[in-house]
């Protein structure tokens, strides 16, 4: 019988009930999304590092490594596994493109898995095993021929294979690009033995790959005693392939540990506030149900219930939405799939996320059990009587003068906010929480938005940006920036305190290229020292005037270099004058121009054809980093989204709530003789006055939660806050805009106030 | 001059797919300035002619006309407007606002009233005048009452119009609170309608009109009313 009266009272309060199922649906739902993303990426990731050896540390030597001296390595104790290694850029003979040609002497270190065609043959001499995003953009079968080009060098074979390899995780060419276009580059994997035949007979492996649990500088000292010398050495966090990865799962881990945890717990708490008032709304049926005998336990079990069913409902809910938003964020055919090349796109999630989702479960049955309780106090005739609110008292503020000068609207609205204080502070929590995450959200955007735009419109002053071949000669590549009128730069990698960065030297005179400072002014490179990004001054713990060594990759060269100053950037990395670099004897290749040409004439132009590895437009670079920050804007503006939809609910949920308990005043001033519209007002104004309250404090503390997840996040972007009138001006239409249409609505429904039946009620 | 008309009345309610006939076909004149008390047992439709009266409801046929106005004919706002100029309401359960002082409360009607009486002097009358800046949670029930009477009176209606003014409360509290309802109307010459199970009540009444199923079955005119003090509580 208890459960047919649970069922009808449901449905009597269906409003309530979904409202608050909704509430717990998004707090779940959002919470349990965005777990979900970061622990899909690192899981994804993982799974495919493991199931293709990638290796945990690489030596390089650009004059390559023998099997003696791998041999050598592989007697490490505590090494597992090793392979020679070699990746070197070709171009493909249909339309050129630049493929990485791979070879790995141990398919066990550093492999590749097969999605479609024959398994990897270590001792084929004709066979290409290709990559099956590059093959399908570029119309490549399995069987069909394809030669590669290296200066003098062809490599021809059939292709046996369609693969994916972990090493090209991120498949980008170089350090300007950051996202994948396998329209123009890709990778292939050919045997040793057919590398070697294309080398006629000769090998030359720069690096060594080892998979191994030592720590860093154990392995490091060990290999470097086993091999007689110094030898580079990467980490995998060194390794775009993993650090990227690795960086987008703790980019994600980071976002989800602030603003979900925000969605959630505002969730829940107006949630309970809800579940409270609805246990008080059944106070005379809980009174009646005592009075006829029924044992306290029952009748606290029977509406336990209830916050157990709408925990239930909403969380189960909230976890089919929360794997929804997962793959929203992180599929195949999304933003993130044109940044991963991933074989497998399947959600995880850490196991704790649903610890958290059965607390919230629990948390609503508790608050329900207690809500009861509480109402059953006493004998059966005090759980009879209906519930009353606390008593007014006379506020501290109504001894002031101005007191007695404000309106009775003003007055009543005041008191009663001060009378129902759960009410209220919910309400303004509701608007609060929603106000930070829609500051912070557009906040993150602008900046983002702003960064990009003052990074690429502003610092990117050419029309084209042009790669050179590795074989291209430093006089012929300046030739060329003369051909082209061009301004130019030699990128290599250094070691920083044993960490791989980029070094980039500068030789701006037509200013095609520009810096920015830490203000996101443009600075110009003094010939006097070199600049650092922020990350690296930090993690460096260096200050401007400090001296610092970094040494060349492959060879034992070492330059003691002077921090001239701190700049942004997207990559860590150096970055000097050539002049500066002149002075100190760095010895640099050029191998990127920078040009007023349009890419469609240099194309066109043969007079250093052979000399260019690829163009880019100005176009081409920006559209790849809009791609890239697409995955950060698909996750923000979903929580955008959500966030106004929370904001609805809430305020819809407690403005309802508190035209129920203001019904019998509102139905007394209708007897008065009060019109509609102006009881209408009375209640917009008090849910205008709390979203004005909860706006302004929910501005500044909107901005310091961006302020931490920039902090969080400034591995992986060096961004400075940047507001746009938007930024807040968004924000408030949308919060004003949101709460004035709620209370509208809930306003409207004074119109429907039965006078009659409403002062009827005994008080 | 007749102040209020009903004629030919009906009210009636539907419940499920049932029709309920609170008022059938009344009529009804009622001449300003009297003190009317309206007799019936529970159901008997006093207090739907009461809501009716007071514009809180509409009758589903016939007219009244209040005051040279037909009232069964009025929207939403010129009810709202007939609510607050023309009537004023004394409900058994006061019907307060908690959260405003008790001059608040009768301050109230200056939102809404063109030429309201004074708060003062209202409260001075029904004697509250030292329990101004009390909540009504601070008083009793025979105050809060009193305080219901002078705001009902704050805003100078023509009727005043109460359903059960005593009910909740005990027969001393009771007979107090009348005694002021008939000072007060007497003073500033309001007709009075109440609607009462009491019998007592009915003694001081000017005009007594019995109820009954939905139909008026006596009006009686007495001549000489007794006082609240001469009637035995």
């Amino acid at each position: 019988m208890l459960f047919r009266k649970l069922l009808r009272t449901i449905w009597r309060y269906k409003a309530q009930f979904i409202s608050m199922i909704i509430m717990v649906l998004l707090g779940v739902g959002v919470f349990v999304g965005f777990q979900g993303e970061w622990k899909s990426i690192q899981d994804d990731t993982f799974s495919f590092y493991d199931s293709t050896g990638f290796a945990d540390y690489r030596l390089v030597c650009e004059t390559g490594y023998s099997s003696e001296e791998m041999d050598k390595i592989s007697t490490i104790s505590g090494v597992e596994k090793v392979s020679r290694y070699v990746s070197a850029k070709t171009n493909e003979s249909k339309q050129n493109d630049v493929v990485a040609v791979t070879v790995t002497t141990n398919f066990e270190v550093s492999g590749f898995i097969v999605i479609s065609g024959e398994d990897y043959d270590s001792t084929a001499s004709d066979s290409i095993w290709i990559s099956d995003m590059y093959a399908e953009k570029n119309d490549y079968k399995l069987n069909d021929e394809m030669t590669l080009k290296y200066g003098a060098i062809s490599i021809t074979g059939k292709i046996k294979g369609l693969i994916k390899s972990s090493e090209y995780l991120i498949c980008t060419p170089g350090e300007n690009q950051m996202m994948p276009d396998f329209d123009t580059y890709g990778y292939v994997y050919i045997s040793p033995e057919m590398y070697k035949n294309a080398l006629g007979g000769f090998e030359l492996y720069p690096e060594i790959h080892v998979i191994s649990d030592l720590e860093k500088k154990e392995f490091s000292d060990k290999a470097n005693e086993k091999l007689g010398r110094t030898n580079l050495l990467l980490t995998k966090d060194e390794v775009a392939s993993y650090s990227e990865a690795q960086g987008e799962a703790s980019e994600g881990k980071t976002m989800a540990s602030i603003l979900p945890v925000i969605f959630l717990g505002i969730a829940v708490l107006i949630m309970a506030t809800t579940m409270q008032r609805l246990t008080i709304n059944e106070k005379t049926q809980i009174g009646t149900l005592k009075a006829l005998g029924f044992r306290d336990s029952k009748i606290v079990r029977h509406y336990t219930l209830f916050g157990l069913f709408i925990g239930l409902v909403g969380s189960i809910l909230g976890i089919v939405f929360g794997y929804f938003i997962a793959w929203y964020i992180f599929n195949p055919g999304g933003s993130m799939g044109t940044y991963f090349d991933l074989p497998s796109w399947a959600i995880h999630m850490p196991w704790w996320t649903f610890l958290v989702v059965a607390g919230v479960v629990g948390f609503m049955t508790l608050i329900s059990y207690f809500a009861a309780k509480n109402m059953l106090k006493g004998n059966a005739a005090d759980a009879l009587k209906p519930y009353t609110p606390k008593a007014m008292k006379r506020l501290k503020i109504e001894d002031s003068k101005g007191w007695r000068r404000l309106k009775f609207s003003t007055k009543w609205n005041l008191r009663d906010l001060f009378r129902h204080k759960a009410r209220s502070s919910m309400t303004l929590f509701g608007v609060f929480g929603c106000t930070v995450l829609l500051v912070a959200s557009f906040l993150m955007m602008d900046s983002m938005k702003g960064f990009v735009n003052k990074f690429y419109y502003g610092s990117m002053n050419y029309e084209s940006q042009i790669s050179l071949k590795e074989e291209t000669t430093n006089e012929k590549a300046l030739e060329m920036v003369s051909y082209y009128d061009a301004d130019y730069s030699a990128s290599t990698n250094v070691s920083l305190n044993e960490e791989a960065i980029a070094m980039d030297i500068y030789h701006v005179s037509h200013d095609y290229v520009k810096f920015l400072d830490p203000n996101m002014d443009f600075l110009t490179l003094e010939d006097t020292g070199v600049y650092l990004g922020q990350r690296l001054i930090e993690s460096n713990n260096l200050k401007i005037g400090d001296k610092f060594e970094v040494s060349i990759f492959g060879s034992d060269a070492k330059y003691t270099l002077k921090l001239a100053g701190e700049l942004r950037t997207l990559t860590k990395g150096v970055v000097m004058s050539q002049k500066y670099a002149d002075e100190i004897g760095i010895i640099y290749k050029i191998n990127q121009l920078f040009t007023n040409k349009t890419k469609e004439n240099i194309s066109k132009d043969t007079a250093f054809g052979d000399y260019i590895s690829t163009t880019k437009s100005r176009n081409d670079i920006i559209k790849s980093f809009d791609s890239f920050m697409e995955v950060m804007y698909v996750m923000i503006g979903a929580l955008i989204v959500l966030s106004i939809i929370l904001g609805i609910v809430v305020l819809y949920n407690l403005g309802t709530m508190s035209y129920f308990e203001r019904y019998r005043e509102l139905s007394t001033l209708k007897v008065v003789g009060f019109r509609d519209k102006r009881i209408g007002k009375l209640l917009i104004t008090q849910n205008m006055w709390l979203t004005v309250v909860g706006f302004l404090v929910g501005l500044p503390a909107g901005i310091g939660i961006t302020c931490v997840l920039m902090k969080a996040l400034a591995s992986e972007y060096e961004m400075k806050m940047i507001f746009g009138w938007m930024t807040f001006v968004i924000p408030a239409i949308v919060m004003f805009g949101v709460s004035f249409l709620v209370s509208l609505m809930v306003a409207r429904k004074n119109r429907k106030i039965d006078m009659v039946e409403a002062l009827k009620v005994p008080e | 001059m007749n102040l209020i008309n009903f004629k030919n009345v009906s009210r009636i309610y539907k419940v499920g797919d049932h029709e309920q006939k609170a008022l059938d076909n009344v009529n009804l004149d009622l001449k300003s300035g009297k003190f009317i008390v309206i007799l019936g047992p529970s159901g008997a439709g006093k207090s739907t002619l009461l809501n009716l009266l007071g514009g809180l409801d509409s009758p589903t046929s016939g007219t009244i006309v209040v005051n040279n106005k037909d009232i069964s004919t009025l929207n939403n706002n010129e009810l709202a407007d007939y609510r607050a100029e023309t009537v004023g309401f004394v409900f058994q359960s006061y019907n307060l606002i908690p959260t405003l002082t008790v001059f608040e409360n009768v301050s109230l009607v200056k939102e809404i009233v063109k030429d309201p009486l004074s708060v003062n002097e209202m409260l001075e009358q029904v004697g509250l005048g030292d329990h101004k800046d009390k909540f009504p949670s601070e008083l009793s029930g025979g105050e809060q009452q009193r305080v219901s009477i002078a705001r009902a009176l704050a805003k100078n209606p023509k009727i005043l119009l109460c359903d059960e003014p005593t009910g909740a409360l005990d027969s001393e509290t009771g007979a107090m609170v009348l005694k002021v309802l008939l000072n007060m109307a007497r003073n500033y010459h309001k007709t009075i309608i109440i609607v009462t199970h009491n019998q007592n009540i009915a003694k001081m009444a000017d005009v007594i009109i019995r109820v009954k199923s939905g139909h008026i079955k006596e009006i009686i005119n007495q001549d000489k009313p007794l006082s609240v003090d001469e009637v035995d509580w």
